[in-house]
């Protein structure tokens, strides 16, 4: 149960411990399933009373994460004690896109237990997300950005000068050509907090505007990139997959989430902002939130 | 708390918010933990113990408070809908209307 062995040590996994719900106790079964074909468990009541037993095991292995149902117990421990995951599950969803359905099933039990040996292997088959086009010499995003910047408080929040467009939802999509790189603005990741992970949409997937293109869990909460364009996706940034944290540290260069072929970027734009007036916009929101919780 | 337009509409005039289907609803409670928005509000002791208190507060096409929902008990507006109706609310602010 505590992934004591010596040798190298590639996945492990952290489950919910809801023991009190079918999904909950599927995914601890879920777990040992993974134990069986070499996986190292943890277990999320002992690593929250004694972390250091886990320090090693976690040090040198990929963390796949295991909720039970959307309450993401296991997906909150691990991002409050700052673990990187590199896939999650949730047991209600993943029985969901398989017809099984939670809520007041009274065969659900068995049902899951049915699936269990599917979602094990679908877990250990972990592979990297695909890699980014257009990175490279010819990448046509590369290029110096400049920033005006503002401050409330002891905040201070950065835009860049041009180049970018922004919704409401603090989103902004980089435009070269028929391309956009989308990401999220400073203010998110200042409000948001750490980024702890990214889970990118599919290639291929077509996006209209404000549709969701991927989610970010951060130490405090979770939240959706909702695009500012519309298109296809044609690229995900592999470097936040793999360190969501780049976010917080450039939020509008390194630390883009997804790249869209456009779709009509002529008529997104009526819905969108340029630098200047995200600028404007985003000083009085600041400005109105901060006296909100501060007053004055 | 809210904000008062969104893409220089009034935000009142927006319809965007989760509604509580409550055949489903099991009042677990977590889109309430999730939102920092506060756009429910728990009533102790009524039927209903869970309302969409301050759809205002709602932030126009986000949707993450659904995702919590296990048994998928909130729904959103049509997003094309929505956004044809910014697009046209716009274009009448623009006319003076």
């Amino acid at each position: 149960m505590e992934g004591s062995r010596e040798d190298a040590i590639e996945i492990v996994v952290l489950p919910c411990s809801g023991l009190d719900k079918e999904a909950g106790s599927a995914s601890r079964e879920l777990a040992l399933l993974l134990q069986e074909k070499g996986a190292s468990v943890v277990c999320p009541v002992l690593y929250q009373r004694s972390p250091k037993r886990y320090e090693k095991v976690l040090g040198g292995g990929r963390l796949l994460v295991i909720d039970g149902c959307k309450t993401g117990c296991a997906s909150k421990l691990a991002a409050e004690c700052g673990l990187k995951m590199v896939k999650k599950l949730t047991v209600t969803e993943a029985a969901k896109e398989r017809g099984v359905k939670a809520g007041k099933n009274p065969n659900l039990r068995e049902a899951l237990r049915h699936l269990l040996p599917t979602l094990a292997d679908e877990l250990l088959s972990v592979e990297p997300v695909e890699t980014p086009v257009a990175v490279g010499a010819r990448d046509p995003f590369v290029g110096p950005v400049t920033f005006r910047e503002f401050s409330v408080d002891k905040f201070v929040f950065r835009v860049p000068d041009s180049g970018y467009f922004f919704n409401e939802n603090d989103c902004w999509a980089r435009v070269e050509g028929t391309l956009a790189r989308v990401g999220v603005s400073d203010y998110v990741q200042q409000s948001a907090s750490d980024m702890v992970f990214f889970e990118p949409p599919a290639i291929g997937t077509e996006v209209s505007i404000f549709d969701e293109v991927g989610s970010l869990e951060t130490t405090k909460t979770a939240l959706d990139i909702i695009s500012p364009v519309s298109g296809k996706v044609v690229g995900v940034n592999q470097e936040v997959v793999e360190t969501p944290e780049l976010i917080n540290e450039d939020p509008y260069e390194r630390g883009w989430a997804v790249e869209l072929e456009l779709a009509d970027f002529d008529s997104d734009r009526e819905l969108l902002m340029d630098s200047g007036a995200y600028f404007d916009y985003l000083k009085q929101k600041a400005e109105r939130e901060h006296k909100e919780l501060y007053g004055g | 708390m809210s904000d008062d337009t969104f893409m220089g509409v009034p935000r009142s005039k927006i319809p965007w918010c989760p509604t509580i289907d409550y055949d489903k609803c099991d009042y677990c409670m977590e889109c309430d933990e999730f939102c920092p928005h506060r756009v429910f509000e728990r009533r102790e002791g009524e039927e209903k113990k869970l309302v969409v208190a301050h759809p205002e507060n709602c932030v126009v096409f986000c949707k993450a408070c659904g995702k919590t929902c296990d048994p998928d008990a909130l729904t959103f507006p049509d997003k094309k809908e929505t956004i044809e109706l910014i697009k046209r609310l716009r274009e009448e602010g623009k006319d003076g209307g």
